[in-house]
Protein backbone atom coordinates (compact mmCIF):
# COMPACT_ATOMS: atom_id res chain seq x y z
CA UNK A 1 0.00 0.00 0.00
CA UNK A 2 1.29 3.28 -0.94
CA UNK A 3 2.26 6.01 1.96
CA UNK A 4 -0.22 8.33 1.41
CA UNK A 5 -0.37 11.95 1.97
CA UNK A 6 -2.86 14.40 3.64
CA UNK A 7 -4.06 17.62 3.27
CA UNK A 8 -6.68 19.26 5.85
CA UNK A 9 -8.27 22.45 5.30
CA UNK A 10 -10.76 24.64 7.64
CA UNK A 11 -12.42 26.79 4.85
CA UNK A 12 -14.51 29.96 5.73
CA UNK A 13 -17.35 30.99 3.89
CA UNK A 14 -15.52 33.73 1.58
CA UNK A 15 -16.10 33.75 -2.43
CA UNK A 16 -14.48 31.12 -4.69
CA UNK A 17 -12.95 29.82 -1.70
CA UNK A 18 -13.42 26.23 -3.02
CA UNK A 19 -10.29 27.04 -5.37
CA UNK A 20 -7.90 26.78 -2.84
CA UNK A 21 -9.46 22.84 -2.26
CA UNK A 22 -8.75 22.16 -5.27
CA UNK A 23 -5.31 23.95 -5.64
CA UNK A 24 -4.16 21.97 -2.59
CA UNK A 25 -5.95 18.84 -4.31
CA UNK A 26 -3.59 20.00 -7.84
CA UNK A 27 -0.59 20.14 -5.52
CA UNK A 28 -0.81 16.69 -4.21
CA UNK A 29 -1.75 15.18 -7.62
CA UNK A 30 1.07 16.54 -8.89
CA UNK A 31 3.49 15.73 -6.48
CA UNK A 32 2.37 12.01 -6.93
CA UNK A 33 2.61 11.80 -10.79
CA UNK A 34 -1.29 11.34 -10.76
CA UNK A 35 -3.35 10.69 -14.11
CA UNK A 36 -4.62 13.99 -15.42
CA UNK A 37 -8.21 12.76 -15.99
CA UNK A 38 -8.75 11.32 -12.96
CA UNK A 39 -7.88 14.60 -10.54
CA UNK A 40 -9.96 16.46 -12.94
CA UNK A 41 -12.65 14.36 -12.02
CA UNK A 42 -11.68 15.22 -8.69
CA UNK A 43 -11.32 18.71 -9.00
CA UNK A 44 -15.22 18.94 -9.87
CA UNK A 45 -16.35 16.64 -6.94
CA UNK A 46 -14.37 19.19 -4.98
CA UNK A 47 -15.93 22.06 -6.63
CA UNK A 48 -19.45 20.64 -5.58
CA UNK A 49 -18.66 19.38 -2.50
CA UNK A 50 -17.15 22.54 -1.26
CA UNK A 51 -19.51 25.14 -2.70
CA UNK A 52 -22.97 22.78 -1.31
CA UNK A 53 -21.22 22.34 2.25
CA UNK A 54 -20.59 26.36 2.63
CA UNK A 55 -24.07 27.05 1.54
CA UNK A 56 -25.17 25.10 3.33
CA UNK A 57 -23.27 25.66 6.81
CA UNK A 58 -24.53 27.21 9.85
CA UNK A 59 -23.25 29.37 12.81
CA UNK A 60 -21.89 32.76 13.42
CA UNK A 61 -18.64 31.51 11.29
CA UNK A 62 -19.83 29.34 8.74
CA UNK A 63 -17.01 27.20 7.53
CA UNK A 64 -16.51 23.59 5.94
CA UNK A 65 -13.39 21.09 6.59
CA UNK A 66 -12.02 19.10 3.87
CA UNK A 67 -9.79 16.47 3.86
CA UNK A 68 -8.06 14.73 1.19
CA UNK A 69 -6.26 11.61 1.84
CA UNK A 70 -4.18 10.84 -1.66
CA UNK A 71 -2.28 7.60 -2.84
CA UNK A 72 -0.97 6.33 -6.34
CA UNK A 73 -4.23 4.22 -6.03
CA UNK A 74 -7.23 6.63 -4.75
CA UNK A 75 -7.66 9.91 -3.68
CA UNK A 76 -10.07 10.36 -0.47
CA UNK A 77 -12.25 13.41 0.03
CA UNK A 78 -13.87 14.77 3.02
CA UNK A 79 -16.43 17.63 3.44
CA UNK A 80 -18.07 18.47 6.78
CA UNK A 81 -20.41 21.51 7.09
CA UNK A 82 -21.80 22.76 10.14
CA UNK A 83 -25.32 23.45 8.74
CA UNK A 84 -28.84 21.72 9.83
CA UNK A 85 -28.65 18.68 7.87
CA UNK A 86 -31.17 17.69 5.11
CA UNK A 87 -32.60 13.97 4.15
CA UNK A 88 -30.17 12.24 1.51
CA UNK A 89 -33.34 9.84 0.25
CA UNK A 90 -35.39 13.00 0.23
CA UNK A 91 -33.62 14.28 -2.96
CA UNK A 92 -34.22 12.85 -6.23
CA UNK A 93 -31.75 12.35 -9.04
CA UNK A 94 -32.61 15.42 -11.50
CA UNK A 95 -33.02 15.30 -15.11
CA UNK A 96 -32.68 17.95 -17.62
CA UNK A 97 -36.03 17.12 -19.02
CA UNK A 98 -37.17 18.51 -15.84
CA UNK A 99 -34.64 21.58 -15.76
CA UNK A 100 -35.66 22.84 -18.85
CA UNK A 101 -38.32 25.16 -18.17
CA UNK A 102 -38.34 25.08 -14.46
CA UNK A 103 -37.88 27.86 -12.16
CA UNK A 104 -34.83 26.47 -11.04
CA UNK A 105 -32.26 24.95 -12.73
CA UNK A 106 -30.21 23.78 -9.49
CA UNK A 107 -29.58 20.95 -7.96
CA UNK A 108 -26.95 18.45 -9.93
CA UNK A 109 -24.75 18.75 -7.03
CA UNK A 110 -25.43 15.13 -5.71
CA UNK A 111 -26.16 13.54 -8.79
CA UNK A 112 -22.56 14.80 -10.40
CA UNK A 113 -20.67 13.83 -7.28
CA UNK A 114 -22.16 10.22 -7.25
CA UNK A 115 -21.46 9.91 -10.76
CA UNK A 116 -18.09 10.91 -10.50
CA UNK A 117 -17.04 9.28 -7.61
CA UNK A 118 -16.08 5.13 -7.13
CA UNK A 119 -17.70 5.41 -3.33
CA UNK A 120 -19.85 7.81 -2.04
CA UNK A 121 -21.18 7.82 1.44
CA UNK A 122 -22.78 11.06 2.78
CA UNK A 123 -23.94 11.31 6.86
CA UNK A 124 -26.56 14.24 7.59
CA UNK A 125 -28.29 15.43 10.50
CA UNK A 126 -28.51 18.07 13.17
CA UNK A 127 -24.86 18.65 13.72
CA UNK A 128 -24.31 19.05 9.78
CA UNK A 129 -23.34 16.97 7.13
CA UNK A 130 -20.46 14.79 5.78
CA UNK A 131 -19.82 13.69 2.61
CA UNK A 132 -17.23 11.00 2.40
CA UNK A 133 -16.41 10.22 -1.28
CA UNK A 134 -13.36 7.60 -2.81
CA UNK A 135 -11.95 8.23 -6.24
CA UNK A 136 -10.09 5.31 -7.33
CA UNK A 137 -7.21 6.22 -9.98
CA UNK A 138 -6.46 2.52 -11.93
CA UNK B 1 -3.33 28.09 -11.13
CA UNK B 2 -5.26 31.23 -12.76
CA UNK B 3 -8.65 30.50 -12.45
CA UNK B 4 -10.37 34.16 -12.66
CA UNK B 5 -13.36 34.10 -15.12
CA UNK B 6 -12.93 36.11 -18.10
CA UNK B 7 -14.67 35.82 -21.30
CA UNK B 8 -14.53 36.72 -24.88
CA UNK B 9 -17.37 36.33 -27.18
CA UNK B 10 -17.70 37.35 -31.46
CA UNK B 11 -20.48 36.93 -33.56
CA UNK B 12 -19.51 35.23 -36.63
CA UNK B 13 -21.98 33.48 -39.40
CA UNK B 14 -24.86 33.74 -37.66
CA UNK B 15 -23.36 32.31 -34.22
CA UNK B 16 -22.09 33.66 -31.05
CA UNK B 17 -18.59 32.29 -30.33
CA UNK B 18 -18.03 32.45 -26.74
CA UNK B 19 -14.95 31.57 -24.98
CA UNK B 20 -14.41 31.02 -21.52
CA UNK B 21 -11.14 30.86 -19.10
CA UNK B 22 -11.03 30.33 -15.68
CA UNK B 23 -13.62 28.93 -13.35
CA UNK B 24 -17.10 29.11 -14.36
CA UNK B 25 -18.96 29.26 -11.17
CA UNK B 26 -22.62 31.41 -10.69
CA UNK B 27 -20.86 34.40 -11.43
CA UNK B 28 -19.07 33.57 -14.49
CA UNK B 29 -22.19 31.11 -15.41
CA UNK B 30 -24.45 34.25 -15.16
CA UNK B 31 -21.91 36.36 -17.13
CA UNK B 32 -22.22 34.05 -20.17
CA UNK B 33 -25.90 34.23 -20.25
CA UNK B 34 -26.36 37.93 -19.73
CA UNK B 35 -23.65 37.83 -23.08
CA UNK B 36 -26.17 35.15 -25.07
CA UNK B 37 -29.56 37.87 -24.08
CA UNK B 38 -27.13 40.69 -25.70
CA UNK B 39 -26.35 38.30 -29.16
CA UNK B 40 -29.89 37.45 -28.59
CA UNK B 41 -31.66 40.62 -28.74
CA UNK B 42 -29.32 41.57 -31.55
CA UNK B 43 -30.77 38.19 -33.92
CA UNK B 44 -28.49 35.80 -33.10
CA UNK B 45 -30.32 31.94 -32.63
CA UNK B 46 -27.27 29.93 -32.44
CA UNK B 47 -24.70 29.38 -29.72
CA UNK B 48 -21.03 28.06 -29.72
CA UNK B 49 -19.35 27.51 -26.03
CA UNK B 50 -15.48 27.11 -26.45
CA UNK B 51 -14.66 25.91 -23.01
CA UNK B 52 -11.64 24.60 -23.35
CA UNK B 53 -9.76 26.48 -21.03
CA UNK B 54 -12.12 26.78 -18.39
CA UNK B 55 -10.89 23.16 -16.65
CA UNK B 56 -13.26 23.81 -13.42
CA UNK B 57 -17.17 24.28 -13.07
CA UNK B 58 -19.33 23.86 -11.31
CA UNK B 59 -23.05 22.92 -11.53
CA UNK B 60 -24.46 26.33 -10.49
CA UNK B 61 -22.34 27.83 -13.00
CA UNK B 62 -23.97 24.81 -15.57
CA UNK B 63 -27.49 25.60 -14.66
CA UNK B 64 -27.27 29.17 -16.51
CA UNK B 65 -25.79 27.04 -19.25
CA UNK B 66 -29.06 25.26 -19.17
CA UNK B 67 -30.98 28.84 -19.28
CA UNK B 68 -29.02 29.58 -22.21
CA UNK B 69 -29.78 26.23 -23.92
CA UNK B 70 -33.78 26.78 -23.30
CA UNK B 71 -33.26 30.22 -25.35
CA UNK B 72 -31.67 29.20 -27.83
CA UNK B 73 -34.28 26.43 -28.00
CA UNK B 74 -37.26 28.60 -27.72
CA UNK B 75 -35.41 30.43 -31.09
CA UNK B 76 -34.98 27.70 -33.01
CA UNK B 77 -31.01 27.71 -32.68
CA UNK B 78 -28.44 25.74 -31.28
CA UNK B 79 -25.83 25.12 -28.77
CA UNK B 80 -22.67 23.42 -29.43
CA UNK B 81 -20.17 23.20 -26.81
CA UNK B 82 -16.30 22.83 -28.48
CA UNK B 83 -12.94 22.34 -27.00
CA UNK B 84 -14.22 20.39 -23.83
CA UNK B 85 -11.83 18.91 -21.00
CA UNK B 86 -12.00 15.26 -20.54
CA UNK B 87 -13.96 15.67 -16.67
CA UNK B 88 -15.67 19.10 -17.77
CA UNK B 89 -17.31 16.65 -20.89
CA UNK B 90 -17.87 14.06 -18.32
CA UNK B 91 -19.44 16.21 -16.09
CA UNK B 92 -22.42 17.85 -19.26
CA UNK B 93 -22.81 14.05 -19.97
CA UNK B 94 -24.03 13.21 -16.43
CA UNK B 95 -26.23 16.44 -16.83
CA UNK B 96 -27.65 14.77 -19.88
CA UNK B 97 -26.67 18.72 -21.83
CA UNK B 98 -25.83 16.54 -25.09
CA UNK B 99 -29.65 15.45 -25.13
CA UNK B 100 -29.92 18.33 -26.66
CA UNK B 101 -26.89 20.25 -27.18
CA UNK B 102 -23.88 19.37 -29.60
CA UNK B 103 -19.92 19.10 -29.10
CA UNK B 104 -17.33 19.51 -31.44
CA UNK B 105 -14.12 19.13 -31.25
CA UNK B 106 -13.29 22.90 -32.28
CA UNK B 107 -15.02 26.39 -33.11
CA UNK B 108 -14.32 25.39 -36.58
CA UNK B 109 -16.35 22.15 -37.15
CA UNK B 110 -18.99 23.72 -34.54
CA UNK B 111 -19.27 26.75 -37.54
CA UNK B 112 -19.46 24.31 -40.06
CA UNK B 113 -22.37 22.22 -38.07
CA UNK B 114 -24.29 25.19 -38.05
CA UNK B 115 -23.32 25.86 -41.49
CA UNK B 116 -24.81 22.85 -42.75
CA UNK B 117 -28.09 23.58 -40.54
CA UNK B 118 -28.81 26.54 -41.75
CA UNK B 119 -28.66 24.99 -45.38
CA UNK B 120 -31.05 22.53 -44.40
CA UNK B 121 -33.36 25.14 -42.91
CA UNK B 122 -33.67 26.47 -45.89
CA UNK B 123 -34.05 23.57 -48.06
CA UNK B 124 -36.90 22.67 -45.73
Amino acid sequence: MPEPIALHLLLPRVPDIELVAIEGLEKLAHHLGLAAQKVGEAKLIVAEAVTNALEHAGGDRPSVRVEFTVTTDEICIFVQDNGNGFDPAGVQDPELTGKLHAPSKRGWGLKIMKSLSDDFRIESGAQGTTIIIRKLLS
Amino acid sequence: MDQVFSLQSEARDGCVIITTMGYINNVGGEAIAAECRTYFAGGVKNVILNLGQSKVVNSIGMSYIIEVLEQVQELGGRLVFTNLDGPVEKMLAIMGLFTFAGKEATVADALAVCAREAVDQGRK
